[in-house]
């Protein structure tokens, strides 16, 4: 897999707040893409691109919080840093309820936002490598037979191999054949990677 | 009215009708010596009536219209042309201890009189005036008070629209200080984000004197007028405007409507703001259907109106419930303030601003105002 640059993906509808947070990442060496409304983004931003998004809350058409909500439903994982223009605590508290990243209140230091758009970008790198490593756990995972699953299960949940055959109602040799099989179309090198794998998954459903 | 002193033959009724009345009789000859002073008039001015008899009537007076009494008196003497018999007027008139009250003074001359006589009435206005002016004061407190309901309502959206340009300036200036200090700054790039922020820190400005004017409580001044020449005073600034943007108007007045009671220069900024919008929004069509009407007529009886319509794309469905709304805007660099204002304003002089769309296209807004002489 290539790397490209992370993104600041920028949507605020006032132009000359556009041009100084352009300005300022781009002074700080960050890539930006502005946008100037939230329709705007939905139509241009392309979900394979790592990032994070600087969101003003208050727009006229779809509002900041509406775009989230939005890039939730599609299952976008791009860390979202809200600015907003009057310190709304109920609309904060929402917008991180909704998985925001960060609440900044306009205005902000540089380094407030710099701090966190640095955090977002490696929150976002991290997300993406881990999305990456479950997806590739899953392709592994739908090269099993049901049998292999069954296996699988009981081998993560610490089932000794006499048991699994007589819960199987196999041979202990059958399961060590199809024990050897998950560990290899899983491509496990031990037991302990095997439960890690499964694991991740777990932690992302 | 009491114009002429009734029958003398039965002194008794005479009297009592003097006393009995709640108005201040007296009467004068004609070099201005008392003669009759009523109950009401000691009351009202706390001289008995043998402090005054004999005495000149300008010592109820007070200084100004003391000059202003021995005039008429001479004129109407020498010319016969009367100031104030059978006319009336309101006087300061002076009590005993110096203080001075506002009343409405009745003269009549006795008919047959020679030298001639003169008998005045005096009704109090105190009442009458300290409730107008209670009235008065009422009505500028509410405006004022209306103004600051809005302002209100608009703290969310002040706050935001001055953290946008402060969060410009800020970012910006945050910028030059990472570009300046780096190995090789880009001066061309300061010196251009120098200039956005002059313009940003303006623009600042500008939204925090639009607001002083809103809220500041200047004394309304309240005058006569007709509505078609404060329309037509606007004339030069709208069709300048209106020409830069190649926008065609036509000035539709109605001749002889009734005149109404304005504040001039509001009524002005609310017409400036509605033919500004319109010019805006005709921006987007295509050129030579850009049209602009100001039209002024009588809906019906004790109104009169302006409107202000456009052949430009209309108001939005969505923003139509939040016209009015403080901060509403779709202009990107509009604050949402002008037809907020427009609205409270046009309010405060017991009128309506309302807003319906044309078709097939096109807005149109209207000034509904009572008329001077509509007191309901």
């Amino acid at each position: 897999m290539s790397h490209p640059p992370p993104t600041v993906y920028i949507v605020d509808d006032d132009e000359a707040v556009r041009s100084a947070l352009r300005l300022l990442m781009k002074s700080a060496g960050y890539t930006t893409v502005t946008f100037e409304s939230a329709q705007e983004f939905l139509a241009r931003y392309n979900a394979q691109q790592p990032g994070c998004l600087v969101l003003d809350v208050r727009m006229p058409g779809m509002s900041g919080m509406e775009l989230q909500q939005e890039l939730n439903r599609r299952g976008a994982i791009l860390p979202v840093i809200f600015i907003s223009g009057h310190g709304d605590i109920p609309m904060a508290v929402e917008a991180m309820h909704s998985g925001a990243f960060d609440f900044l209140q306009k205005p902000f230091k540089d380094q407030d936002l710099l701090d966190r758009v640095a955090r977002a970008l490696s929150s976002d790198s991290a997300a993406r490598a881990e999305k990456l490593e479950v997806d590739h756990i899953r392709e592994l995972l739908a090269t099993l037979t049901p049998r292999e699953h069954e296996v699988l299960d009981m081998v993560v949940s610490g089932k000794p191999n006499k048991i699994m055959a007589a819960d199987l109602n196999l041979s202990q040799r059958t399961v060590e054949v199809h024990r050897a099989r998950v560990m290899e179309k899983m491509h496990a090198r031990s037991l302990a990677q095997l439960v890690r794998m499964m694991m991740t998954l777990e932690g992302r459903h | 009215m009491l114009y002429s002193v009734p029958p003398m033959d039965d002194s008794r009724d005479m009297q009592a009708l003097l006393d009995a009345t709640v108005d201040a009789v007296i009467t004068i000859d004609h070099r201005g010596t008392v003669e009759l002073f009523n109950r009401a008039a000691e009351r009202l001015f706390g001289y008995q009536a043998a402090e005054v008899a004999g005495r000149n009537v300008s010592m109820l007076m007070t200084e100004d219209d003391r000059r202003d009494h021995d005039g008429y008196m001479q004129r109407y003497q020498q010319t016969g042309r009367a100031r104030i018999i059978g006319i009336g007027r309101e006087v300061s008139a002076r009590r005993k201890d110096g203080s001075v009250f506002p009343a409405f003074l009745s003269v009549g001359r006795v008919a047959g009189a020679d030298p001639p006589r003169y008998i005045g009435l005096l009704h109090d206005l105190t009442l009458r005036k300290r409730a107008e002016r209670d009235a008065h004061e009422a009505r500028e407190r509410m405006m004022h008070v209306s103004r600051l309901a809005t302002m209100g309502e608009m703290a969310a959206g002040i706050s935001h629209e001055l953290n946008q340009p402060l969060t410009a300036i800020a970012a910006t200036a945050q910028a030059c200080t990472r570009i300046m200090n780096s190995a090789q700054p880009d001066l061309e790039e300061v010196r251009l984000a120098l200039e956005r922020m002059a313009g940003q820190a303006l623009r600042a400005g500008e939204i925090i004197r639009r607001l002083r004017n809103l809220v500041r409580r200047h004394e309304s001044e309240l005058e006569a007028a007709d509505i078609n020449a404060v329309v037509s005073e606007l004339g030069t600034l709208t069709l300048a405007d209106a020409r830069a943007n190649d926008v065609r108007v036509r000035v539709d007045l109605t001749p002889g409507l009734p005149q109404v009671m304005i504040d001039r220069i509001q009524i002005q900024q609310v017409l400036l703001n509605l033919l500004r919008n319109s010019v805006d929004a005709l921006q987007s069509m295509p050129a030579g259907t850009k049209q602009l009407t100001v039209h002024t007529r009588a809906p019906r009886p004790g109104q009169v109106e302006i409107s202000v319509s456009d052949t430009g794309p209309g108001v939005a469905a969505e923003m139509l419930d939040h016209l009015f709304t403080p901060f509403a805007t779709t202009k990107s660099d509009g604050t949402g303030l002008g037809l907020a204002i427009s609205r409270t304003i046009v309010e405060a002089h017991h009128g309506q601003l309302t807003y319906h769309s044309l078709e097939p296209t096109g807005a149109c807004f209207t000034i509904n105002l009572p008329t001077l002489d509509n007191k309901s």
